[in-house]
């Protein structure tokens, strides 16, 4: 007799095939008569245009992580809340350290600028000083062949 | 769950402790002076100090820290015991050297305006590694592992205008997200056949349940999928050289040490706490017979070494080279582990303290030689043993000692090795091992040939390091000689540290 | 002489000389050089006490009472280990027959390759530290007891060896560095692995009762102290002792060397600067067969008796093939390489035969054939500092230029052929009546003579073509010996004449030694086989 595993083993191939052969039938009795117009990236109507592979400002993910951040903590905190009562001095320590290791990487954040939208100066690095020092290497990607 | 067991656990993580909060006055204090960099190594080097010496005066400590209370069997998530004492005393000793060895890297000092969060992720290496030093739970395995390698793909790609070092960080994200994730899909199978994510349940589990050999099988491949990454043994040891290679040299040496020795902490700690059923007198671990860990571990050691070993002949880079060794060297004490006895864990731990000890060493002087000839060919290195004898005849001892002739401690780590494995008639294995060394000698021996054997096209330059780093230098080599000649501590300090808690 | 460590101050003078080598500025090339010549002289000076104080009557081999000299100490001790119990190793030497002859051999044969080492100039005071290290080395290796000390000293020759060939050699020096890097690793891994083996078969019992896995020699030849399932024990019906006889008698033969692995030496010694040729040729080769003797044969007596014959063929192999190969030479140097691997044949043939008068005869061959290859070594050193070359067809008729120079080189040479009155005329003919006197080894000893003909040969022709015939031009202005040189190659020669005449100098010290180890040989035969048992 079957597993317990075997038994999820046969609903997947199940489900497989059941997606494989309704796309197959659908492509046997649907009609094709493709235009320019359906060829075209969907696009909530608006004409396409460009690449959709462009580089997002790194901000938006600094944004998010910090969201992100947030989030988890108000999902902790929330249960904690509710039953710090139970485990009295020690359980309210847990918390605080909690908050004060959150705090700290907000204000790491803060500090080093993230939190700004639009930043007075660009921080390029100073590549005069990384000159001065002699790289005799070029800078180029070895070819790795012998893995 | 009871505060009061939270709480004394506390006292058995207290190194981990002390390591957290370093992490956390690091970032402050950079963030409060913000241009007094000067600081942060020797901050770093406090810290891991105190933790240090907290963990030896702790040496003996055994116990469970943060067991769940209503379990029938009383095990928790970490194990404190003194064979995980050895490997964090080992990750923190090597931490403290790679702090100077970073302080003293142009590869690093580069980079000043990013120095605090440098030395803030060395912290979170070092506090997933001891962590995953005392792991026994499947979770907190794979947490740890995850804080290790996350820290460490952002160091590899440190000095971020290099073109190399992108590439290695991108490889080492790359194929350290697959095989965590191997690594997680083994272990939700285990937790899907155990009911329980802690190793010693598993134990209990192989030893009573009903086992689903093929199942387990899958799951356990797919575990040592995610160790095997870490201590980088083939066949999961593709990104090691092009990250060796591109990483700053300080990352590398660190990811070849203290990286390597947390993995081989955590696997011995998985087969030794999930899989004997018990040990004889004579030290050798009989195992659940559901499956034959010793094949497996033989056929890979075997397959890395000869892979790591031959694959450095061909090197020209002396950092990929030695970032082959190192996969070589993982071969080796694998072979110490696939003894499957006391005795054979005993090899690996003596292995691994010399071996952190020389390998340190010589990437610290070829980063020395970088920073002055700007490149780590072995070309490049013509008739430079005459020009920086010292470091010259350092590196001779450090690569000797790689290689493992007497009376370098490298002889003595191969010498332990080998009697646990006639111990336990392996002599086959013995000998392919044996070759093995032949074979790395050839390279080893190379850099030598063009340090002082060929005749430089060029005059070479005049490398004078600096007091502090010779000073450095001979705290490396010398050991080196020393306990090639009289290893009685080192063997003293290793055969306390053979003891797992709680099995 | 009790309580007088002379062996441990043989072994580390040249240590002592090495660190005070280091600390001497560079350009202070001269003391450098001095201090490197008291060492070794040192040396000299304590062997000759040796020898004063040493006691003909003592056996040796497998007790230890009879051993000489005798220094013991626990030099690693870790208890507690309680699937392994205690883990011992000493720091044993002592002395007897067969290794007092060596002991006396390398100090002579250091002392001299120091005298030769005047002219070297680059790097000095590298050359000399380097040089002292080998010397500590091979000492260490003739006088220590203990198996794990023995494979240490073993293997600290090889990395001074590969650095004194690879940057003051010739023109393929690394090639050649690197070749016998290699070789000597892979016979020496094997070893260990041997030795290892061995370790786990064999208890030593302590003063406190408690019987301990030894690398004790002298423990590791008694039968009795073999355990009942140790891979190597007798005792064991599933043991590897043949293999590990083969393996053992691999990495000895690689330094001896022995056919078919006698491909580094030629290549080494041409390569080498002369002092290390002297050296490798005086020395070095000299441990594997030292080596066979003092471990394989009594720790393995019923495989050797097995494997006599063998041992006679690769010797008779040796003869013959380095002879013809010798013959064909161009090159002086390779000439006389070749002519050792002959020469080691020789030796190899006596062992074989596991008589008295055979084995006394290859000692003794040893310590002759280091005194005649070093000579000739320096001759052609002499020869080569002149004129910076060494083919044969580039000289002829040098005898009239160099008349004292001549007179040793014929020394040598008759020497090396083996005319009677010369030491090697002695061994050689103690080999041959020891080899056609054993039933099993007679036919090849007898094939074997044919090598003292081609000896004859080789050596006559290149007499023939250096030093007769017509002077060429372009070397009218050589110049004959100068002091130092007379310095080298004087004693060299008063020794192999001396013991030419007067032989038992020689053989009284190994005498007793030998007799004490054929007789151990043979009653250990049936002692570890197990039908004997």
């Amino acid at each position: 007799m079957l597993t317990e595993f075997g038994k999820i083993f046969v609903f997947l191939i199940f489900a497989m095939l059941f997606v494989a052969i309704s796309i197959f039938i659908a492509r046997l009795i649907r009609p094709t008569r493709p235009t320019k117009e359906k060829l075209k990236i969907y696009e909530c109507g608006e004409e396409a245009m460009g690449t959709p592979w462009i580089k997002f400002n790194i901000r938006f993910y600094v944004v998010a992580l910090i969201f992100l951040i947030f989030d988890v903590e108000v999902v902790l905190l929330f249960p904690w809340a509710i039953t710090y009562k139970d485990y009295g001095i020690y359980g309210f320590l847990v918390g605080i350290i909690f908050l004060v290791v959150l705090a700290i990487g907000m204000a790491y954040e803060w500090r080093k600028g993230d939190l700004e939208w639009a930043r007075p100066k660009p921080n390029i690095p100073d590549l005069s000083k990384i000159l001065k020092k002699k790289i005799a290497q070029p800078e180029t990607i070895e070819p790795s062949a012998d893995n | 769950m009871e505060m009061n067991s939270l709480y004394d656990s506390l006292s058995l993580i207290a190194p981990e402790l002390i390591i957290s909060v370093t992490l956390l006055v690091i970032v402050l204090f950079d963030l409060i002076f913000k241009n007094n960099k000067k600081m942060l190594p020797f901050l770093s080097t406090v810290g891991l100090a105190v933790a240090l010496i907290t963990q030896a005066g702790n040496l003996t400590d055994g116990g469970f820290a943060f067991s769940p209370e209503n379990t029938p069997l009383f095990y928790g998530m970490l194990t404190i015991d003194s064979f995980g004492a050895f490997f964090k005393i080992l990750v923190l000793a090597a931490s403290m050297l790679i702090i100077y060895f970073s302080s003293t890297t142009d590869e690093v000092n580069e980079s000043f305006d990013r120095l605090g969060e440098y030395y803030t992720l060395i912290f979170g290496m070092v506090l997933g590694m001891m962590f995953m030093i005392s792991a026994s739970d499947l979770i907190l395995i794979y947490l740890s592992v995850e804080l290790l390698s996350l820290s460490s793909y952002v160091l590899a790609g440190f000095s971020k205008n290099k073109t190399r070092n992108n590439e290695a960080a991108l490889k080492y994200l790359l194929f350290g997200a697959f095989s965590s994730g191997l690594m997680l899909f083994g272990i939700s199978l285990i937790y899907g056949m155990v009911g329980s994510t802690n190793l010693t349940a598993l134990n209990n589990f192989l030893q009573t349940g009903s086992i689903n050999l093929f199942t387990i099988t899958i799951s356990l491949i797919l575990v040592f999928a995610g160790i095997g990454y870490k201590i980088s043994s083939a066949p999961f040891h593709f990104w090691t050289p092009d990250v060796y290679e591109g990483a700053p040299i300080s990352i590398t040496a660190f990811l070849s040490v203290a990286s390597k020795a947390a993995g081989f902490a955590l696997l011995i700690r998985f087969i030794r706490v999930g899989f004997v059923s018990y040990v004889d007198s004579e030290g050798f671990w009989k195992l659940s017979e559901v499956f034959d860990w010793q094949l497996l571990l033989v056929i890979i050691a075997i397959l890395t070494m000869t892979l790591g070993n031959f694959s450095a002949l061909w090197q020209d880079n002396l950092k990929r080279m030695l970032a082959y060794s190192s996969i070589a060297h993982a071969g080796y004490m694998l072979l110490g582990l696939a003894v499957m006895s006391d005795q054979g864990v005993l090899a690996v731990l003596v292995y691994f303290f010399i071996y952190a000890i020389m390998n340190i060493g010589a990437f610290f002087i070829v980063m020395l030689i970088a920073n002055r000839i700007g490149s780590e060919n072995i070309d490049d290195y013509d008739g430079l043993g005459f020009k920086a004898p010292l470091l010259g005849v350092s590196l001779g001892i450090f690569l000797v000692s790689l290689t493992g002739i007497p009376p370098t401690a490298g002889f003595i780590g191969k010498l332990y090795l080998f009697i646990a494995l006639v111990d336990a008639n392996m002599i086959a294995v013995a000998v392919i091992a044996l070759l093995n060394t032949v074979v790395s000698l050839y390279y080893y021996i190379r850099v030598l040939k063009h340090m002082y054997l060929v005749k430089p096209s060029t005059e070479p330059p005049v490398i004078k390091p600096s007091f502090n780093n010779l000073i450095f230098v001979l705290i490396l080599a010398v050991p080196t000689i020393i306990f090639g000649i009289y290893f009685t501590p080192i063997l003293d300090f290793a055969k306390q540290c053979v003891q797992f808690f709680g099995v | 002489m009790n309580g007088f460590p002379i062996l441990t101050l043989l072994t580390f003078i040249p240590v002592l000389g090495m660190v005070l080598v280091l600390l001497m500025p560079k350009d202070k090339e001269r003391e450098i050089k001095i201090t490197t010549l008291i060492a070794t002289g040192i040396q000299v000076v304590l062997s000759a006490v040796l020898l004063m104080s040493y006691d003909y009557n003592a056996g040796g081999i497998f007790e230890e009472s009879s051993f000489q000299f005798i220094e013991k100490f626990r030099w690693i001790e870790i208890t507690g280990l309680s699937w392994l119990g205690t883990v011992k190793i000493d720091y044993f030497l002592g002395v007897d027959g067969l290794s007092t002859p060596m002991v006396l051999l390398t100090s002579i044969v250091a002392f001299i390759a120091t005298l030769s080492s005047w002219n070297i100039s680059k790097s000095l005071k590298g050359y000399f530290a380097l040089f002292l290290l080998l010397d500590t080395g091979m000492m260490g290796v003739f006088v220590s007891l203990d198996f794990f000390l023995f494979y240490v000293f073993w293997e600290l020759m090889l990395l001074p060896m590969y650095f004194l060939i690879g940057i003051w050699g010739g023109t393929r020096k690394e090639y050649a560095a690197i070749k016998f890097f290699i070789y000597t690793l892979f016979g020496s891994v094997f070893m260990l692995l041997v030795m290892i083996g061995l370790y786990f078969s064999t208890q030593e019992t302590l003063a406190d009762g408690s019987a301990v896995f030894t690398f004790n020699m002298l423990s590791m030849m008694d039968p009795a102290n073999y355990t009942a399932d140790g891979i190597l024990s007798p005792f064991n019906p599933g043991n590897l002792r043949f293999i590990a006889y083969i393996a053992l008698f691999v990495g000895f033969a690689i330094k001896i060397p022995m056919f078919p692995f006698h491909t580094w030496l030629p290549d080494a010694h041409v390569e080498a600067p002369t002092p290390i040729s002297v050296i490798l040729a005086g020395v070095l080769l000299k441990m594997g067969t030292y080596g066979i003797l003092r471990i394989s044969y009594p720790m393995f007596p019923e495989i050797t008796k097995d494997l006599m014959w063998y041992i006679a063929l690769f010797g008779m192999i040796n003869i013959i093939y380095g002879a013809l190969c010798a013959m064909a030479q161009k090159d002086f140097k390779k000439l006389i390489a070749y002519s050792s691997i002959s020469h080691m044949g020789y030796v190899l043939l006596g062992m074989a035969s596991l008589s008295t008068t055979g084995i006394n005869g290859a000692i003794f061959q040893m310590f002759n054939h280091g005194t005649i290859t070093s000579m000739l070594f320096l001759i052609v050193g002499v020869i080569y500092d002149r004129t910076h070359t060494r083919g044969l067809d580039d000289f002829g008729g040098l005898a009239n230029q160099m008349p004292v120079y001549t007179g040793f080189v014929t020394v040598a040479f008759f020497a090396a052929i083996g005319l009677p009155g010369m030491s090697g005329w002695v061994s050689e003919a103690l080999v041959f009546v020891g080899s056609i006197g054993e039933e099993i080894t007679r036919i090849l000893a007898m094939i074997s003579t044919l090598g003292i003909l081609l000896g004859a040969g080789y050596m006559l022709w290149a007499l023939q073509r250096i030093f007769l015939g017509n002077l060429k031009e372009k070397w009218s202005d050589l110049t004959d010996l100068d002091g130092r040189e007379y310095a080298m190659l004087v004693p060299l020669a008063v020794i192999i004449i001396f013991l030419g005449i007067y032989p038992s100098f020689m053989l009284d010290i190994m005498n007793t030694s030998v007799n004490t180890l054929v007789e151990f040989v043979s009653v250990n035969v049936s002692k570890f086989t197990l039908s004997g048992l």
